[in-house]
């Protein structure tokens, strides 16, 4: 027992001779671009908001401290927990849907076929189109009076829904823009198949495994911490959802010149749009509340995964 | 070892100091001028060129900014000599945080001429008896009727509705289906293509504050019943077919419109739909005429009741020189190019004087709303230091009211609860 506490102990620092001073030095010069960045970009406003949440700041003048006024309120805002809802079933949906589309494309990319290359570079192109262009392409697309998926679904005589002021669909229409900006998860995907043993899939094969036996037993769980990695990646990603939902609201528009933020019915106030929404009400102390508690929420997802995922994914090693 | 980190990190702060500090010089002979609307700032930029020539003083115009960026430029040492808004809902929030100048001493000064301004948008920049803001130009709204779709329904092209329960009548007329029973012409739709609440709520004798904007009056009756009489034009044809109408319509600046397509039979619209870049642009042979909104039938004295709101300009309490913003903003509201600069965009001017140019004269329909704008029955939009969150709020509860048929005195109760407070905070010196 006094062995572990004894090895837990930090190692007592030794003074820095001359030499390794001066190779502490220049390390710190090099590095002294990220330094700074990270102390007045990063520490800086993470130090301030955590300190602003606990007062009344209004973004211009000095206030009065509200201690954990506004965690209380906020816990009684009938947006905030809407807000959060919305969040929720965007991870819940767009993270599982986006895994699994990429996941498949990743394996159709991964077949030797000729002009696989062409195929792989079209499904990554989207991917570095900018979020406001791809966001106000989908919103043509999905026009309902004029777009181009309302004259495809007009060929089989289906009527298009009613995707921007129906709040049934104003969160799937902005999954299936999600969609279009996979390729980056394709590509890891890709990476991570392209590093599954050949020996082990040829093996499975003289055995007689099906190609739906090796992918179920050899290939998914080769590439599950590739699928962990894209999960919490997405979860976090999706928890700060905000342009799309931002640039679809502004621009989306249907008769009317603008749809306010967060509509139809506020079933497009994301988490980040409600925060953002606030801030510019001058209420920072509130916004830099929501903001902590999404860092929170965050941090137990992320923690969460990690522990349920620890007996199913497979390291190599 | 300590001390040479400490210097190390000290030193690295005051290379960036020294850098922002470059960055940021500006030049004392330029006047910067911010506006958050423009869609052609290049005539914007020789509009105000015309000050150089006058003084010598170079002015640049930065257009449009987007309002995000506002509270970081206001509350900086060197904000724009002059800012100009699309509204005054936010002049008394910057104000409440000391980054509004108060105008009247440089309305003296620079010798502006109040008279020659309209009152209505004079008023919306007042606040406990001192100008925050003075208008450069405003939007009011009236009706917009066609006269063939009149025609077609059996009813007077010529004669619009005289009252809100005649326009509820007419709408109903003017509504068709097809043979599925989907909507293929609509009536009227109250909050086309935005609310006009303030509009409605105004007609029906009353607003969402107070008139000295001391009080939040959400759940007033006015407020209940505006939002009803919103809602029966939904009710009347369902919900559900409605929105999926509206969601057939096609973009505001296009032939597609819903009153340019000949689809919604009336509208309440501003000044600037009836100008070359709509209507003129997208519709020119519509046979359409524009009128006062119509007052309920109990109330004929409301007749020609318009709430005033449009564009702004301000002098930013950290503007460097206030003088020449003063200056400047008497040569802006100047009768000429008051003119030369409505007329570009076709908005209201907001100056007497330049009202009487026969660019605008001679256009019938704007001139309907010239008079309307120097009516007895012209008001503004109240505004308050929490506008932002009560306009929020509001938007959510027409929204819910309209589209899903909710019962709004609940909903306004609730808003009501909640807010009131926030005003009172704020209101509290």
């Amino acid at each position: 027992m006094r062995q572990n506490t004894r090895s837990r102990r930090w190692p007592r620092l030794r003074p820095l001779g001359r030499k390794e001073r001066r190779s502490l030095w220049t390390a710190l010069l090099f590095l002294s671009p990220w330094l700074v960045g990270f102390l007045v970009f990063t520490l800086y406003p993470m130090v301030a908001s955590l300190i602003y949440s606990l007062t009344n700041f209004n973004g211009l003048v000095s206030t009065r401290v509200a201690w954990y006024s506004n965690y209380a309120e906020l816990f009684q805002d009938p947006k905030f927990w809407k807000s959060l809802g919305n969040t929720a079933y965007m991870v819940l949906f767009s993270v599982v849907i986006t895994l699994f589309f990429s996941f498949i494309c990743a394996l159709l990319l991964n077949f030797k076929v000729r002009g696989q290359s062409i195929y792989r570079v079209l499904f990554y192109l989207p991917s570095i189109i900018p979020t406001v262009a791809s966001t106000m392409l989908w919103i043509w697309i999905l026009k309902p009076d004029n777009g181009v998926l309302s004259a495809l679904l007009g060929l089989f005589g289906l009527e298009s829904p009613n995707w921007f002021l129906d709040p049934n669909w104003s969160k799937p229409a902005l999954i299936l823009l999600g969609l279009w900006g996979t390729g980056g998860t394709i590509v890891i995907y890709l990476a991570g198949l392209q590093e599954v043993p050949q020996s082990l899939l040829e093996a499975a094969e003289l055995d007689g495994a099906g190609w739906w036996q090796r992918l179920r037993h050899i290939t998914i769980p080769m590439v599950s911490p590739i699928t962990l990695f894209n999960l919490i990646t997405g979860v976090i990603g999706t928890f700060q959802y905000f342009s799309q939902a931002y640039v679809f609201a502004k621009f989306a528009s249907v008769g009317k010149a603008s749809i306010t933020l967060g509509a139809p019915l506020q079933s497009t106030l994301f988490y980040s749009v409600y925060l953002y929404q606030r801030f510019f009400e001058f209420r920072w102390g509130y916004a830099s509340a929501m903001a902590w508690i999404l860092f929170l929420i965050i941090l137990v997802c992320t923690l969460l995964l990690l522990r349920v995922s620890r007996d199913s994914t497979y390291y190599a090693g | 070892m300590k001390k040479k980190v400490i210097l190390f990190f000290n030193l690295a702060l005051v290379i960036t100091l020294v850098l922002t500090a470059c960055g940021s010089k500006t030049d004392e002979n330029v006047l910067r001028v911010w506006i958050t609307w423009g869609d052609n700032p290049q005539q914007i930029q020789e509009l105000f060129n015309g000050f150089t020539e006058q003084t010598g003083i170079r002015v640049e115009v930065t257009a449009p900014v987007e309002t995000d960026k506002l509270m970081t430029a206001l509350t900086s040492s060197q904000p724009p000599d002059i800012l100009v808004l699309s509204g005054g809902d936010l002049v008394k929030s910057y104000f409440s945080q000391n980054l509004v100048e108060p105008l009247n001493s440089w309305i003296d000064t620079a010798g502006i001429n109040m008279d020659d301004i309209y009152t209505a948008p004079a008023d919306q920049c007042l606040y406990q008896g001192e100008y925050l803001c003075l208008p450069w130009g405003t939007d009011i709204y009236a009706l917009y009727w066609n006269k063939t779709l009149f025609a077609e329904a059996g009813l007077d092209p010529e004669m619009p509705p005289q009252t809100m329960e005649e326009l509820v009548a007419y709408a109903d007329q003017l509504t068709k289906y097809d043979q599925d029973g989907n909507l293929t012409q609509v009536g009227f739709i109250p909050d086309f293509s935005w609310s006009h609440t303030d509009l409605y709520v105004s007609m029906l004798g009353g607003f969402w504050y107070n008139p000295d904007g001391t009080e939040l009056t959400l759940n007033s009756q006015p407020m209940v019943d505006s939002l009803l009489w919103q809602q029966q034009f939904y009710e009347n044809v369902g919900y559900e077919k409605m929105l999926n109408f509206i969601a057939t319509l096609g973009d505001y600046s296009s032939s597609e419109h819903g009153f340019i397509s000949e689809r919604v039979a009336m509208m309440v619209e501003g000044e600037w739909f009836t100008g070359p870049n709509f209507i003129g642009a997208f519709g020119p042979d519509l046979n359409y005429g524009i009128a006062a909104f119509p007052p309920p039938a109990d109330h004929p004295e409301r007749a020609g009741t318009v709430v005033v709101q449009g564009t702004v300009a301000l002098i930013p309490a950290n503007a460097t020189n206030k003088s020449a913003s003063a200056q400047l903003l008497a040569w802006m509201l100047s009768p000429s190019v008051v003119a030369e600069e409505m007329y570009a965009n076709y908005n209201l001017p907001t100056s007497r004087t330049a009202a009487q140019d026969p660019r605008f004269t001679s256009d019938p329909f704007f001139s309907v709303f010239i008079d309307l704008m120097g009516g007895a029955n012209a008001t503004y939009v109240t505004t308050t230091a929490i506008s932002i969150t009560v306009d929020d709020e509001r938007g959510s509860i027409e929204e819910q009211v309209l589209h899903t048929g909710a019962d709004p005195q609940t909903l306004l109760d609730d808003a009501q609860s909640r807010l009131s407070p926030l005003l009172q905070q704020a209101l509290t010196p």
